[in-house]
């Protein structure tokens, strides 16, 4: 007679089947092409659950080369991430030249400051660099997300529904992952069942925001495009823009200065 | 440094993710300007035209002589009157101000290079226009004399509007160096 399911290995199974649901949903609605980045993603974390299953079926394995293992391919899943993130934020903000140049640097700058943030706060022994470098990456991936996010509103650049999806997706995941990694940090090896479900749990809910986001929203929406409009038109639109914004420049001196000169 | 101290730092920081995300994620409250009206924006009329006035209004002794003559009643009543104009002027002057930003905001969009320091400095005067409209709004309805405050925000958006030319003439001189615009528009697509 077999063993009952604990809790961790039912969400465990309904998460890869998320996956598997994910991942046939993206080819079916031919969103791969769209999103090449984020469907290797999606087969890297399959990959990694079907890797996982088989090193945990090794009773002979000692504990410290199934966690090298495991976490190994947890950097290399958050690398993958990371490539569906610079995606997104290509898909975002790219058809903006000159804000996507201004863009670049800044979340660069972003994404370099909150790693250092976060391994200058973390510990410092050598089992724990892979985990902290995960979490660093992590929290950076998170603020950058929420960098475009606030740029795109500051300069009022529509987004699709289907890329808000996957930004919120990707963005609410990492910010768990951080909390959960932060509040079981200390007693991690003690209570690793019992992150091992939060981390699962956070991660099925990313998985059925991104399937709920591809099955509804029309992956090709009609983009809004940036102005269209020829050099001369531009020209003179600036110009005129330019001349207006010179005389009202010029009155408000007028009146600031006629203001001092009143006794 | 403490455990404590340390998840302190990272819970800190996700909550504060957390919440600039739902923010980033509301729908927006204005909607984009079409480039055609950008022209229609710049004709409106504008209200620190009326700056001067305004301020004079304000002034004490432009009523004290009520006060002096026995009129004590009316001079408050003319006084609160005028606040209350200011009030309505400082309203006109924000969205003003917000309309500036909106023009700015769009010439970015359309910008084929974006100059960093000046939208940081931008971002900074709406910033800074933002805390002393409202350290107006509040000295207004306090009572307190608030000449300078006006002086402090028409000198922010006479610095606002001195960014938009400097802005203007950079996005002049790329528009007239480029090439057609639409290129950018159909490779785009092409990609897609």
């Amino acid at each position: 007679m077999s063993a009952p399911l604990s809790l961790v290995d039912i969400i465990w199974r309904v998460t890869t089947a998320a996956e598997l649901a994910l991942l046939a949903t993206l080819i079916w609605r031919k969103a791969n092409n769209s999103f090449p980045f984020f469907t290797a993603y999606l087969a890297s974390v399959l990959l990694q659950s079907v890797g996982m299953f088989f090193v945990y079926q090794q009773t002979n394995w000692n504990g410290a080369r199934v966690w090298n293992i495991a976490w190994g391919t947890q950097a290399g899943v958050t690398v993958m991430r990371s490539l569906a993130l610079v995606e997104l934020t290509r898909k975002i903000l790219a058809r903006y030249a000159g804000i996507w140049a201004l863009a670049r640097v800044l979340i660069l700058c972003v994404g370099i400051c909150v790693v250092a943030y976060a391994l200058a706060f973390s510990r410092g022994h050598s089992q724990w660099v892979t985990l902290n470098l995960v979490r660093g990456l992590e929290l950076a991936m998170a603020a950058v997300i929420v960098t475009v996010l606030l740029f795109a509103r500051y300069y009022r650049l529509p987004i699709g529904s289907l890329p808000r999806g996957v930004a919120v997706g990707l963005c609410l995941y990492s910010v768990f992952y951080v909390i959960d990694y932060s509040l079981l940090e200390k007693g991690l090896v003690r209570h690793m069942e019992i992150w091992n479900f939060l981390s699962v749990l956070t991660f099925l809910a990313s998985l059925l925001l991104w399937l709920a986001a591809f099955y509804l929203y029309p992956v090709r929406e009609q983009a809004a495009t940036p102005a269209n409009i020829s050099p001369e038109a531009y020209g003179k639109l600036s110009s005129e823009v330019n001349l207006r914004l010179y005389l009202l420049n010029r009155q408000i001196n007028q009146i600031l200065n006629s203001g001092e000169r009143r006794p | 440094m403490t455990h404590a101290m340390v998840m302190f730092f990272f819970l800190a920081l996700a909550v504060v993710l957390i919440g600039l995300l739902f923010w980033a994620t509301r729908p927006p409250k204005l909607v984009p300007h079409p480039v055609e009206d950008i022209f229609e924006l710049l004709s409106q009329q504008r209200h620190c035209l009326r700056l001067s006035f305004i301020q004079r209004a304000l002034q004490p002794e432009d009523t004290e002589f009520l006060g002096e003559t026995g009129n004590r009643g009316l001079m408050r009543g003319i006084r609160a009157e005028r606040r209350r104009i200011a009030l309505h002027y400082l309203d006109d002057l924000q969205q003003e101000f917000e309309t500036l930003l909106e023009i700015s905001r769009a010439m970015a969009v359309m910008a084929p290079e974006v100059v960093a320091v000046e939208e940081m400095e931008r971002w900074k005067l709406s910033l800074a226009f933002a805390m002393n409209c409202t350290l107006l709004r509040w000295r207004l309805y306090l009572r307190l004399r608030p000449v300078s405050g006006f002086i402090s925000i028409s000198s922010m958006a006479t610095g606002m509007v001195r960014h938009l030319e400097a802005a203007t003439a950079s996005i002049t001189e790329n528009a007239l160096g480029a090439g057609d615009f639409s290129e950018l528009d159909l490779n785009e697509r092409d990609n897609d």
